[in-house]
C-alpha cells in the first residue's frame, strides 16, 4: 500500500491573532488577564546572542553562541557591518571553483555557455548541448548562493543579499536570464548591498536581466516617426484633441510590465497605487514610455554584451509621470532622472524602511521603529549601511517582543539546519530539490514579488511536511553530497545519553528547550539506542527550530 | 483576504495588450456563483491529467487514411499493416488510436471516451515554461494572473459545507493550474510514514487545546509563533491520517498497472468512491518532450500511451457507477511538429490533442477541425493548427459538469467567446 500523505497548500491562520484577547475571551467568566506583559522582561545576554544570530545570520554554528554571548555581540555585530574587512578567501576560493561564470562578465558568460551555432539553425547536437550549458550557468549560481550562505564568514553580508535578491527579482529560467542572471548577482546585488540604494537601482534598471525579465527589452514607442510628426505638432498646446490623446495611448509596442514593478515593488511600494499621492495607471504608461528604448545587446565587434539604449525605439514625445513634466528630448538622461526621483522619493524611503524591519524585526514591524528608519534612510540619502544601523541598534531590536517570533523561510531553515549542524557540502543537487520541494528554488520566483519573508506566505502545513522530511534525512546522511560535522557526531556518540541531549539542544536550539519538546526527546531516547542521529533529526523538525 | 498574496493587489492591472482592462481576475470581489449545491457526497469530480513537455497528437489520434501521415513520418508514424498487435486501430475512417490504446475502445464504443484535435491555445509560444502557465492560468498571454483556472474556479464557487477534501494534487508540488488562494491537498510521493510517526508526538496539540480550555494564557511572542507552527503541523498530520483511513478504507475494484500513474490513479480513485466531496483533482505526467527517437508503433511514447490506456480503464472500471459524476480531462501546452526532425523526433508545434473519458462525455466520435497535413494548411508551415480554443472545452466542463458558467463572470480573462458548443458533454443530470 502506498504511503499516503496530505500536504495543505496555503496558509490557514487566519483564527490565529491577538492570542491575548482570544485566550481572554475563551475564558467564559471574566478572567484577569495577567498584569504582566511576558514581552516586558529585556533579554539576557545569552538570548541576545541567540537573537542577532538568528537574525543577522543563518543561524548560529556549534558552540557559536556561547561565544558571542561571552564577547559581546555589539562588535560582532560592527565587524559585520563592514564584510570588506572580514577574511573570507576560503569562500572565494569556494565560489570561484564552483561558479566560474560569476566572475564572468555578460560577453564572457553568452561566449562560453552559449556557443555559436556552426551554420544558421542548430543541428541536434548543438541544441542539446545549448541545453546543458543553459542548465550549467543556472546551477552554479544556485550552488553560489547555498555555498555562500552557508559557509560565509560574512553572515549578515548573505543575510541582507537575500533581502535585495528577493527585492529586485528576477526569474532566471525565463529565457537569457539564466545567463544574465550571474551577474546580476554580482554586479547589482552583491555589489551595491552596503552601498546606496539608489545606486542599487539604478544597476538593476540598466541590467539586461531584469530588461528581459520584465519585458522591458523588447519595449518600444508606440507611435511610428509618421504619427510621431503628426502629434508633434499638438505638442506644447495646452489641451491636445481627443484624436492625439488616443493616439499617444496606443499601446502597441509598449510594454508596462517593467515600468509598473519598477513603481510597486522596487521603489514607492504599490500601497500607493490609486491612492491621493501615490501613482496611478497612467503614471504606469508615462513611465514604460520614458524607458522605451532600454534595452539589452551586443554592442560591438568585440561582442561585448550589455545595456544598450535605442534611440529608434524611445519615445521622444513629451510626458507627464507623478506630476512632473518632461519635453521627452532628452533622450535616456530622461529615464534616468525619473529614476534617481523615485530613488530619493519620502515614499520609497518609507517603503525600503518597512521591507527592512519586516525582514530583520517582525513581521509587522512597529510603525515608530519604520517612521524612524525612514528619516535616516533619507537623510543619510539611502545610505544603507546606515539604515542597517539604525535597525539593529535601536531598543526595538532587541525587544522581547521580537525574539523568535519570525518564521524560517525554507531557505533560512535549510541553511541553518547545515550550520547548526557543521556540515560539509560536496553536491548541492539533493539540497536543491529540497529548497524547490519546500517551495524556494533559488532565483526562480515566477513572480516579480521575490518570494516573500513573512509567516503567512510559509507557514504552510506542507512546508512543515517538507521540512520533516529533509531534517531526518540530513541528520540520518541521506542527503546526497552533504555530511554533517564528524567530530561534532563523534562528540555526540560517546556521551552518555542525557548528555548527548544537552549537548545536541545546546547547538541546535540555543534559545532553550519547552517542555513538550523535552518530554518527546526523553521518550525518544528511552526507544532509539543506537538512532541517536534520529534525534538530531527531530530537533531541526521541531517547531522551535522553525522560529527565528 | 491575505494583502500579501500578489494575486490579490492586482485589481487594476492593465495589460501589455492594449487599452482594455483586461486586469487580474480577483475572484474574491466577484461573487460566488450560486450553483446547485449537491451534497458532497455526490459533488461532480474533475480529473486534470497534464501531459508536461507537449505531447505529439498525430501518433495518438492517429490520421492513418492521410498518406502525407506517412510522407512526413517516414521512421516514426504509426503503422497500419504488419504485427496487428502494432498496427493503428481505426476509430473511424479517417483517424485512429495508437495500438497500444487498445483497452480505451471499448469505452470508446461506448461513448465514455472523445479525442478532440487541433485544439490548443491561440498564443503562438512554443516555450514550455510560458505555454503551461497561460493554459494552466486559462489566460494566454496574460503575464499578470498568477493563480490557475482550477483554483479560481475552486475559490469563486467555495461554500461552508465545502469538505476538507474538495481539491487535490497527485504529487509533491501543486501543479500550476491549482495555485491559489483556496486550500489545495497534495500527495507527495515520498514514503513518509516514518517521517509522520517521528513527528507526531512533537506536533499533537492536546495539551495545548487544554490549556486554552483553562482560560487566559498570555504568551510571549516567542511563545506564539511556537503554537502556530505547533498547530500547522497538528493540521497536517490529522489530514493524513484521515486520508490514510479513507484509503485503507477503500478497495480497488480493478488491476491497474504497476507505474507510478497508475498507482496515483488507483488512490484517487478510492477518495472517489469513498464520497468526501472531492471536486478537483490533477496530476502530471511528464516526459512528452520527444525531440529524438520518439518511436511510432512502438517505442518511448507507445509505452506511455499504454500506461495512460491501462490506467484510465482501470480507472473507468474501478468507479463503476461513479464515472457517471467524473470527468477525466488529459491535455497539453502544446502538440508537436508535424514532420518527423532529422533523429526520429519531433520538436515543439502548436495544435495538440485533449482526451475526454467520463460518463458525462458525449463519446464515440472526433471533436475538433480537421485541415488536412498539407504544408500550406500547416501552422508556421510546420505545426497543426490550433482551430479549437481549449478555453472552450474548460468552459463547456465547468459548465456542463457543475453548472458553472465562466463566462457570467470574466472567468477567462479576455475571453468571452461564446462560441458554437462543441457538445463534448451532456449537462448534469
Amino acid at each position: 500500500m502506498p504511503s499516503v500523505v496530505v500536504v495543505l497548500g496555503v496558509a490557514v491562520l487566519a483564527p490565529f491573532l491577538n492570542t491575548v484577547t482570544e485566550a481572554a475571551r475563551t475564558g467564559g467568566e471574566a478572567v484577569a488577564v495577567a498584569v504582566t506583559d511576558p514581552n516586558a522582561e529585556p533579554l539576557t545576554p545569552r538570548e541576545q546572542a541567540v537573537h542577532v544570530l538568528n537574525r543577522l545570520a543563518f543561524g548560529a554554528m556549534p558552540d557559536q553562541v556561547t561565544a558571542l554571548a561571552e564577547a559581546g555581540w555589539e562588535a560582532w555585530v560592527r565587524e559585520q557591518l563592514a564584510p570588506q574587512s572580514i577574511d573570507d578567501r576560503e569562500v572565494m576560493a569556494r565560489i570561484e571553483v564552483l561558479a566560474p561564470s560569476l566572475a564572468m562578465s555578460m560577453g564572457e558568460i553568452f561566449d562560453v555557455y552559449q556557443p555559436d551555432y556552426a551554420g544558421d539553425y542548430p543541428t541536434r547536437d548543438e541544441e542539446r548541448r545549448e541545453a546543458k550549458l543553459r542548465q550549467k550557468a543556472q546551477i552554479e549560481l544556485r550552488k553560489a548562493v547555498i555555498a555562500r550562505a552557508v559557509f560565509s564568514r560574512c553572515q549578515f553580508q548573505e543575510v541582507i543579499v537575500e533581502f535585495w535578491r528577493n527585492h529586485f527579482s528576477v526569474d532566471h529560467n525565463k529565457e537569457e536570464v539564466a545567463y544574465l542572471a550571474n551577474h546580476y548577482e554580482e554586479n547589482v546585488i552583491r555589489k551595491h548591498a552596503f552601498g546606496r540604494f539608489s545606486d542599487m537601482l539604478m544597476a538593476s534598471a540598466k541590467h539586461p536581466a531584469m530588461l528581459l525579465y520584465l519585458d522591458n527589452a523588447v519595449s518600444q514607442k508606440p507611435l511610428s516617426d509618421a504619427e510621431e510628426e503628426e502629434v508633434a505638432r499638438y505638442v506644447g498646446r495646452r489641451r491636445l484633441p481627443e484624436s492625439i490623446l488616443k493616439k499617444l495611448r496606443r499601446q502597441s509596442g509598449l510594454n508596462e510590465n517593467y515600468a509598473r514593478e519598477l513603481m510597486e515593488l522596487h521603489t514607492l511600494g504599490v500601497l500607493h497605487e490609486n491612492r491621493k499621492g501615490g501613482y496611478s495607471q497612467r503614471d504606469v504608461e508615462e513611465l514604460a514610455r520614458v524607458l522605451t528604448g532600454w534595452t539589452a545587446g551586443f554592442w560591438n565587434d568585440e561582442e561585448e554584451y550589455g545595456f544598450i539604449f535605442r534611440d529608434d525605439w524611445h519615445d521622444r514625445l513629451p510626458k507627464v509621470v507623478l506630476g512632473r513634466r518632461m519635453s521627452g528630448r532628452r533622450g535616456i538622461a530622461e529615464g534616468e532622472a525619473v529614476i534617481k526621483r523615485l530613488g530619493t522619493d519620502r515614499r520609497t524611503a518609507q517603503f525600503i524602511s518597512y521591507k527592512l524591519c519586516r525582514y530583520l524585526v517582525n513581521d509587522d514591524p512597529p510603525d515608530d521603529l519604520v517612521k524612524r528608519v525612514a528619516g535616516v534612510f533619507r537623510t543619510s540619502r539611502g545610505h544603507l549601511p546606515t539604515v542597517y544601523e539604525a535597525i539593529i541598534f535601536s531598543p526595538a531590536f532587541m525587544d522581547r517582543a521580537n525574539y523568535l517570533a519570525k518564521f524560517k523561510t525554507p531557505f533560512e531553515f535549510t541553511i541553518s539546519a547545515l550550520r547548526a549542524t557543521g556540515a560539509t557540502i560536496k553536491l548541492y543537487a539533493h539540497l536543491y530539490a529540497s529548497l524547490t520541494d519546500m517551495g524556494q528554488p533559488v532565483y526562480a520566483q515566477e513572480d516579480p514579488t521575490g518570494y516573500f519573508d513573512q509567516a503567512e506566505a510559509w507557514l504552510d502545513p506542507g512546508v512543515l511536511l517538507h521540512r520533516w522530511h529533509f531534517a531526518l534525512q540530513l541528520a540520518e546522511g541521506r542527503v546526497d553530497g552533504v555530511r554533517l560535522d564528524p567530530q561534532f557526531i563523534d562528540a555526540l556518540n560517546e556521551l552518555p545519553p542525557e548528555q548527548m541531549k544537552q549537548r545536541m539542544v545546546a547547538n541546535l536550539l540555543p534559545a532553550g528547550i519547552d517542555p513538550r519538546t523535552d518530554a518527546v526527546l526523553d521518550k525518544a531516547m528511552e526507544t532509539i539506542g543506537v538512532y541517536r542521529l534520529q534525534m538530531l533529526g527531530l530537533l531541526i523538525g521541531t517547531p522551535a527550530f522553525q522560529q527565528q | 483576504m491575505s494583502t500579501t498574496r500578489r494575486q490579490f493587489i492586482k485589481q487594476s492591472g492593465a495589460t501589455i495588450f492594449g487599452a482594455s482592462t483586461l486586469g487580474a481576475v480577483d475572484p474574491e470581489t466577484l461573487l460566488a456563483q450560486e450553483m446547485p449545491k449537491l451534497e458532497g457526497r455526490d459533488r461532480p469530480t474533475l480529473v486534470a491529467i497534464y501531459l508536461r513537455g507537449g505531447a505529439d497528437s498525430l501518433n495518438t489520434i492517429v490520421p492513418y487514411a492521410d498518406p502525407l501521415y506517412y510522407r512526413h513520418r517516414p521512421n516514426i508514424a504509426v503503422r497500419r499493416d504488419g504485427n496487428p498487435r502494432e498496427q493503428v486501430i481505426p476509430l473511424n475512417k479517417q483517424f485512429g488510436l495508437h495500438p497500444n490504446m487498445a483497452s480505451l475502445m471499448p469505452l470508446f464504443k461506448q461513448g465514455l471516451v472523445a479525442p478532440i484535435i487541433n485544439v490548443g491555445s491561440p498564443h503562438p509560444t512554443r516555450s514550455h515554461f510560458d505555454a503551461q502557465d497561460f493554459m494552466e492560468r486559462a489566460a494566454p498571454g496574460v503575464r499578470q494572473i498568477t493563480e490557475g483556472w482550477l483554483n479560481r474556479f475552486l475559490t469563486m464557487t467555495r461554500s461552508n459545507d465545502d469538505s476538507n477534501f474538495r481539491a487535490l494534487s497527485l504529487q509533491a508540488t501543486l501543479p500550476r493550474s491549482l495555485r491559489g488562494q483556496h486550500p489545495v491537498l497534495a500527495f507527495p510521493s515520498l514514503q513518509i510514514e516514518h517521517t509522520i510517526d517521528t513527528f507526531e508526538e512533537l506536533y499533537g496539540c492536546e495539551e495545548d487545546q487544554r490549556l486554552q480550555k483553562r482560560g487566559a494564557i498570555v504568551e510571549s511572542s516567542a511563545e506564539a509563533m511556537r503554537r502556530k507552527v505547533t498547530d500547522a503541523g497538528a493540521s497536517t498530520i490529522k489530514l493524513i491520517h484521515e486520508l490514510r483511513q479513507i484509503i485503507a478504507q477503500t478497495r480497488s475494484n480493478a488491476n491497474y498497472p504497476t507505474s507510478g500513474f497508475g498507482q496515483q490513479m488507483s488512490d484517487l480513485a478510492k477518495l472517489i468512491k469513498a464520497r468526501r466531496g472531492l471536486e478537483v483533482a490533477a496530476l502530471d505526467y511528464g516526459g512528452w518532450d520527444l525531440h529524438a527517437f520518439q518511436g511510432g508503433s512502438l517505442g518511448t511514447m507507445a509505452l506511455k500511451l499504454g500506461d495512460i490506456s491501462s490506467t484510465l480503464t482501470a480507472f473507468a472500471e474501478d468507479l463503476g457507477p461513479d464515472l457517471n459524476r467524473v470527468l477525466v480531462m488529459v491535455m497539453s501546452e502544446f502538440g508537436r511538429t508535424t514532420l518527423e526532425n532529422g533523429s526520429e523526433g519531433t520538436d515543439h508545434g502548436h495544435g495538440g490533442f485533449m482526451l475526454l473519458l467520463g460518463g458525462q462525455v458525449n463519446g464515440s466520435k472526433i471533436y475538433g477541425k480537421w485541415t488536412g497535413l498539407e504544408l500550406e494548411s500547416l501552422n508556421d508551415g510546420r505545426d497543426m493548427p490550433v482551430h479549437t480554443d481549449f478555453r472552450q472545452v474548460f468552459a463547456e466542463a465547468l459548465s456542463d459538469l457543475y453548472g458553472f458558467d465562466p463566462f457570467a463572470q470574466q472567468f477567462f480573462p479576455g475571453y468571452n467567446h461564446r462560441a458554437q458548443p462543441l457538445g463534448i458533454l451532456h449537462p448534469h443530470a
